[in-house]
């Protein structure tokens, strides 16, 4: 038997909040769960929302709360962009890489039919750009081929260290998409020392070879910089030599560098502080790029299908806000 | 640019300050600008708009009565909700009482909302006097637990019906929304029963005085009934202000308030 006093303690105490504000509404004497379902069947009817059941007491929202998806920019919206990773492995071992890549990192390659899958599915999907990365792609033979069928389906990005076009992958660039495919090469700073402190002798040299050829040979190139959060505001310099390498400035991407994989320092960052991006390894479907080695940002095994990891994702990212927002409510210290 | 309508409103609750920044922001960038000011309770409202502190009072029905007996009827109503058109009081009592209708109430007891409300307790009162036994043949327990806001909070009436759950009372009058509120009959089987439930009258309307001439009250009155329900921007006020639409004014809704008021000597200021 629910006490009758509830109802009429959820309409006076919800009153009593702002649109969006909640409330602590105890339950009274009786069975739980037919006192959850009275709330829920009160909030339902009366157009309010249900946060929780909490103990003795049920937290109740004014209104329904706002669509966290649609408070995000177009562009942030999960499963916007999907990323992929089509490899671990790496010509370089960068100190602070996100996901530990390095040449004796196993490969655990995507292989071009989960790409081709994946393309084809995230065109359903709504997704509306493709973003390739690893590793070092270019250390796939058939790296060709997976920007091929993904460029065939959707704009791409490629992400590259630069460092490989001769040879038989000059010419695997050479066979890309130019009006579909950019590039977006790592470079970290505008003099070698502090790019080759983190990512080896000789690579900042080769970086910028690479920078140029793919300029020269007619692609978009974006160039990406990793930097510990103090130095991301001293960028004068850097800017002014990518400007001479014909870098638009729009395509100077700066990063933060993330406390991740092999990183001793950096920006924290967890679920409850990253807007997510969709994420594909070969090991399954991770929430941002910057953990697609760590499970504790795994969303699912299941790589397929695509829309239903976007979907999960995307109830896992409103439930998380809306969680968050009741817990900044319900925060008192006095 | 013209001058904004400053138009006035009772704060019941929190809400009712992003009721009012939505109202504004709809009508921001329009040919009639209004900002709004809140006050704690109507016998101040209606001061500030006979002073002219405020150009337009959103005035509960009391509040309009008391207006127009200060202003000698030259107030005029712009606009009100759907749903003030058609208010009611409802009386409730516990479920099984079986009192059948208003003569059920002869020698018991009946919980009244706040004596400013006129839902709760200046109507039920000229309903028990012109539809049952008359209000000398029943015991009135009023609990005037929101006086000022003239009923708005729903405090009082949830008093009212805590009463008759307690059994401090058999019955409660109450007024149509904070019925739907608790869900009728449905969300608390057993708890009341509606036994007689009032003719419709009129609730909230704009009030404005003759010194806000029509030409500025004109266009804000057009912008305000564009308000529509479908479109998503105007949705949110109109859901949170209790309406889907805003109407031109009934005013013979007032009539039994304006007999009521008359009847029971309630003062026209406060």
């Amino acid at each position: 038997m629910v006490s009758h006093g509830l109802v009429l303690d959820l309409v006076e105490r919800v009153g009593t909040v702002a649109r969006h504000g909640t409330v602590s509404v105890p339950l009274g004497e009786g069975d739980p769960e037919e006192l959850a379902a009275t709330v829920a069947a009160w909030c339902a009817r009366s157009g309010n929302e249900l946060v929780e059941v909490r103990g003795s007491r049920a937290v109740v929202r004014r209104g329904r709360s706002p669509d966290p998806l649609a408070e995000l920019a177009p562009d942030l919206v999960p499963g916007t962009r999907l990323w992929m990773y089509t490899n671990f492995d790496c010509n370089l071992a960068c100190d602070y890489c996100c996901v530990r890549s390095s040449p004796q990192s196993a490969r655990r390659a995507l292989g071009l039919d989960r790409v081709r899958r994946l393309a084809t599915e995230a065109l359903a999907a709504g997704v509306s750009e493709l973003i390739l990365t690893g590793g070092e792609p270019f250390l796939l033979p058939d790296i060709d081929e997976l920007v091929t069928v993904c460029t065939a389906e959707l704009p791409t990005t490629l992400l590259t260290n630069g460092m490989l076009f001769r040879g038989r992958r000059l010419e695997a660039l050479r066979q890309m998409d130019r009006t579909q495919l950019a590039l977006q090469i790592s470079l970290d700073s505008a003099t070698p020392e502090q790019h080759d402190g983190h990512r080896g002798r000789g690579s900042w040299e080769r970086a910028v070879a690479g920078i140029r050829t793919a300029h020269d040979e007619g692609f978009r190139v974006r160039v990406a910089a990793t930097l510990p959060y103090e130095q991301t505001h001293e960028l004068a310099a850097f800017h002014t030599f990518l400007d001479s390498l014909g870098i638009a400035r729009e395509d100077q991407v700066i990063r933060a560098l993330a406390h991740r994989g092999a990183a001793d320092n950096g920006i924290e960052l967890t679920l409850e502080s990253l807007i997510p991006e969709v994420t594909v390894t070969a090991d399954g479907v991770y929430w941002h790029p910057v953990s697609a080695d760590h499970d504790d940002q795994l969303v699912t095994r299941d790589i397929f299908p695509l829309q239903d990891a976007i979907t999960e994702v995307r109830r896992r990212f409103t439930e998380q806000r809306a969680q968050a927002t009741a817990a900044a409510q319900w925060f008192p210290c006095a | 640019m013209s001058k904004p309508l400053i138009v006035g409103a009772v704060a019941y609750t929190p809400n009712v300050v992003t009721i009012w920044e939505g109202i504004r922001d709809y009508f921001a960038g329009s040919a009639s600008e209004m900002d709004f000011v809140l006050f704690s309770n109507y016998g101040r409202q209606v001061d500030s708009l006979i002073d002219g502190t405020i150009d337009l009072a959103w005035n509960t029905n009391l509040a309009w009565v008391r207006t127009v007996a200060q202003t000698d009827g030259a107030c005029r109503a712009l606009a009100m909700r759907d749903t003030d058109t058609v208010f009611r009081t409802v009386f409730v009592a516990r479920t099984g009482s079986n009192l059948g209708g208003l003569d059920g109430l002869k020698g018991r007891r009946l919980a009244l909302g706040s004596k400013d409300s006129a839902q709760a307790a200046i109507l039920p009162v000229h309903f028990l006097d012109h539809n049952g036994p008359g209000a000398d043949e029943v015991e009135l327990l009023r609990i005037d637990s929101d006086v000022g806001k003239h009923g708005d909070t729903g405090r009082s009436e949830l008093d009212a019906l805590r009463a008759v759950l307690d059994e401090r009372a058999d019955a409660a009058a109450i007024g149509i929304n904070t019925w739907e509120a608790i869900g009728r009959e449905e969300l608390m089987p057993g708890a009341f029963e509606a036994f007689w439930e009032s003719p419709t009258y009129s609730h909230c309307n704009f009030t404005a005085l003759p010194r806000v001439p029509e030409e500025r009250t004109g266009p804000w009155l057009e912008r305000l009934l564009a308000m529509d329900w479908d479109n998503p921007e105007h949705r949110p006020i109109l859901e949170m202000e209790g309406l889907r639409r805003w109407v031109s004014p009934k005013l013979d809704g007032y009539a039994s308030l304006v007999e009521a008021v008359k009847e029971q000597g309630i003062s026209a200021r406060w």
